[in-house]
């Protein structure tokens, strides 16, 4: 196990480099000069030539990847050519926005998705499994922000209930801060819902129909026992295989639920970072990002492991 | 616009903008969301009142100009309070001027060339020597190049100031999170501190304009800056919301290439399109647009049709009011087209940017055009690629706006004079480059009104840069809130605003 964890730690590492090297090499590619997007209106050749020295734009390619990396490493991100605020502070400041949210989203489909593809599952060409199968299709069908908007005119003006907008930390006010946040979380999980629910069905499907579903029925072991104990454990490699690809997904999907809500969290970070070319924020966001992506690839791997034993290395115990 | 209902002291107001402000740094700031943060925080020599007349802010009169326009006198307010305790002399006028002037990367550094040097000549007098005569000072500080920065925080934090901004204004910076909130509260020392009725003060981002009204529907925000004409129509609807509105001293139009062939503010050269090679083709382009309709169909009548650079709401220099633009003539567009001698449909490719608005306009434009003889491609690109396309000079035509300033100088010198550093055309006429020059040096109301006048008709031959509209500044806020003043600049000023009794 512990050779298994290592040599995936290796794999990586090496992957996070290669992300940097094309994170920094992408960015610049990008049509658009940094100097005139931050010059901003008043964009006279003086200001771009002052804009363009100040940031080390003049330096070869190689030189400012050099730097950059060298600062990186001892945790300076630089500052945002923007508003002039240190990236790690953004950063910091952004990500428990957008765990939270991915966390509470994730739960959301976890539970509602989980659930309901057990109930197609089991409940099959009943009425309770067209239902689950239409909630789904809405789930999957419907635009998030068309279902942000119409949340909020239900939900925080109409009915008051809660909040239209902004971000208090759960450390801070933990009331206030579920009532901000529950309605992102159903817009951003609805489609994670979906597809959870979705996948679920089918792998529970293949289960309740395999013979050691069969053989342990014919043992007399109780319908729970064989659904919960059974079928379900052999779906969840599958299901968590989703989860953990959908994952990278709700964090690019927090991008439009944070628009909405007006979250400061990554997506939002992200979105002004590109318009603006501030590219100090731009890398530090998107290395991150990648980071991120990288750590929960991991984590799956390890849970394969632990849910279904032949996965680890050959000769691993 | 003002709203004069008493208020009560106390309570926080929630600000929604549509844009997170850049640098909190009044040398370095570029933006009009950054203008209206610094309108509660950083107060400058002049500002506007009401009418658009510049008035004394930080200032104790209006400036006195020597004869020869070439000294500028300002005597300053005593007893003025920085938000970090110290005191405002004429020692910080001459710090912040200068800096203004000189720190690298400065957007003021243009707008104070002419500068030569300032100097304290007593402990609340300041002497600005100029090096050719220049009307336009006034304006250029009755904004930004106004604002007067503590000399003690810009010492302490150097290039850092963006991040511990202290100035002399109502409201002091508390917190700054990026993309989420400016945090400011009230200034005990602050000169006309038994106006200021607000506690607090938060300015939050929210570029989505139908987010905007969700939030102040919801009672999330209370005000919400630059609302767009169709959620203004839709707020019209809430009996809880009130609406707010000034004319815009900036403008809005079509920039065409005629010259630009080596870059924006280089020597402009030869381009071999018909829009380029002949200027009645640039008049048939224009004539073949109807600003009424572009108004209407776009922007639900809600805005103002322009054809010259200054506002016609202009206190210095008005410019020619909607009514006097020229209406659309397909029938003398196609006249111009055959007199030209070009092959018709003339080809055109118009560079737009992404947002709905100006793609709106881009299609409008594009049927009109169609009638005339003109076959337009429209090119949407995200803003930035756009700049960058149009400052290279890589484009026909594309969408070329401004947010106005004060002095009509502010809204043509750069664009319109040879080699003007925001020049993205490559226009160089020697009329306008005098006019240019004349208005600048000339100190009579009377007879600038009169240059500015000959400018904008000569601007308008010249068919360069097509000025279609000028946009409202339309302001939402509930009904619970009064005191919050709207002028011309289209800051939003939260001075004296407070919730009603």
């Amino acid at each position: 196990m512990t050779k298994y964890l290592l040599t995936r730690l290796r794999q990586s590492l090496i992957t996070l480099f290669l992300v940097s090297v094309v994170v920094f090499a992408g960015i610049r590619a990008l049509p658009g000069d940094p100097a005139l997007a931050m010059a901003g209106e008043e964009r006279s050749p003086a200001a771009l030539a002052a804009i363009r020295q100040s940031y080390g734009l003049n330096d070869n390619i190689v030189v400012q990847y050099g730097r950059y990396i060298g600062h990186a490493l001892t945790g300076d991100l630089g500052t945002s050519s923007r508003t002039g605020l240190p990236v790690a502070d953004a950063i910091a400041a952004a990500l428990p926005v957008t765990l939270e949210l991915s966390a509470l989203a994730l739960l959301l489909a976890v539970v509602v998705g989980i659930g309901a593809g057990i109930v197609a599952a089991v409940r099959r060409g009943k009425p309770a499994e067209w239902f689950a199968n239409a909630i789904a299709l809405l789930g999957l069908s419907i635009p998030t922000f068309w279902l942000g908007m119409v949340l909020v005119l239900a939900f925080a003006i109409a009915l008051p209930v809660f909040a239209a907008s902004g971000y208090v930390p759960f450390g801070t006010d933990p009331l206030d801060n579920l009532r901000r946040m529950v309605l992102p979380a159903i817009v951003l999980g609805s489609g994670l819902a979906a597809v959870v629910m979705r996948q679920t069905r089918a792998a529970m499907l293949d289960s309740l129909s395999a013979d050691y579903v069969r053989t342990a029925r014919a043992k007399g072991l109780r319908r729970r026992e064989v659904i919960g104990a059974h079928a379900l454990r052999n779906s969840l490699v599958t299901v968590v295989t989703v989860l953990g690809l959908q994952l990278g997904h709700l964090i690019s999907g927090a991008v439009v639920t944070e628009q909405i809500f007006v979250l400061p969290g990554f997506g939002k970070l992200t979105i002004d970072a590109v318009f603006t070319r501030d590219y100090a924020t731009l890398q530090g966001v998107v290395l991150c990002t990648s980071a991120a992506y990288i750590l929960i690839n991991l984590l799956v791997d390890v849970l394969y492991s632990v849910i279904d034993p032949r996965i680890r290395l050959g000769g691993a115990k | 616009m003002t709203d004069t209902r008493p208020v009560r002291d106390g309570g926080t107001l929630t600000v929604a903008l549509a844009s997170d402000p850049d640098k909190l740094d009044p040398s370095l700031a570029q933006t009009l969301v950054g203008r209206t943060v610094f309108s509660s925080m950083c107060e400058k020599l002049y500002d506007i009142d009401e009418h658009g007349a510049v008035v004394p802010q930080l200032a104790a009169a209006l400036p006195k100009t020597s004869k020869d326009g070439l000294t500028v006198t300002v005597q300053l307010r005593d007893g003025l309070k920085f938000s970090d305790g110290t005191s405002l002399d004429a020692r910080s006028v001459v710090t912040s001027l200068l800096r203004h002037r000189d720190l690298p990367g400065s957007a003021r550094a243009t707008e104070l060339a002419p500068l030569k040097s300032v100097a304290a000549t007593g402990p609340y007098t300041v002497e600005l020597k100029l090096r050719q005569p220049y009307t336009p000072l006034i304006g250029v500080l009755a904004d930004r190049s106004g604002m007067v920065m503590s000399p003690t925080a810009l010492k302490k934090y150097g290039k850092n100031f963006t991040n511990h901004p202290s100035c002399v204004g109502p409201f002091t910076f508390v917190e700054r999170v990026g993309g989420d909130r400016i945090v400011l509260k009230k200034d005990p020392d602050y000169y006309d501190a038994d106006k200021v009725h607000l506690d607090r003060l938060i300015y939050k981002p929210i570029p989505d304009g139908s987010v905007r009204l969700a939030n102040l529907r919801s009672g999330d925000i209370q005000v919400g800056d630059q609302m767009t004409p169709v959620d203004v129509r839709s707020a019209l609807t809430e009996s809880k919301l009130q609406l707010f509105n000034s004319p815009s001293l900036g403008y809005q139009g079509i920039g065409l290439n005629v010259g630009n062939v080596k870059g924006t503010g280089e020597k402009p050269g030869k381009i071999d399109s018909p829009l380029a090679r002949d200027v009645r083709v640039r008049e048939a382009f224009e004539l073949s647009i109807d600003r009424d309709v572009l108004n209407k169909v776009v922007f639900q009548g809600m805005y103002e049709p322009a054809c010259g650079p200054v506002s016609p709401e202009s206190a210095i220099a008005p410019g020619v009011p909607a009514a006097q633009c020229p209406k659309r003539d397909v029938a003398k567009a196609r006249r111009l087209l055959k007199e030209a001698g070009v092959k018709t449909p003339v080809r055109i490719e118009f560079k737009v940017s992404t947002t709905p608005e100006s793609s709106r306009v881009g299609q409008v434009v594009q049927a009109m055009a169609k009638e005339a003889g003109f076959d337009i491609e429209l090119r949407p690109m995200e803003y930035a690629t756009l700049l960058d396309e149009t400052d290279a000079g890589h484009y026909d035509a594309f969408t070329s706006g401004w947010s106005g300033r004060l002095d009509p100088d502010g809204n043509i010198a750069s664009f319109l004079k040879t080699q003007g550093a925001m020049n993205a055309y490559g226009l160089s006429d020697p009329k306008i480059d005098q006019l240019i020059a004349q208005g600048r040096a000339e100190a009579d109301p009377v007879q600038r009104t009169k240059i500015y006048g000959e400018l904008s008709q000569s601007v308008r031959d010249a068919h360069t840069l097509i000025y279609l509209y000028r946009q409202k500044n339309y302001i939402v806020a509930t009904k619970s809130v009064s005191g919050i003043r709207v002028y011309g600049d289209g800051l939003v000023r939260v001075k004296t605003a407070g919730y009603t009794r």
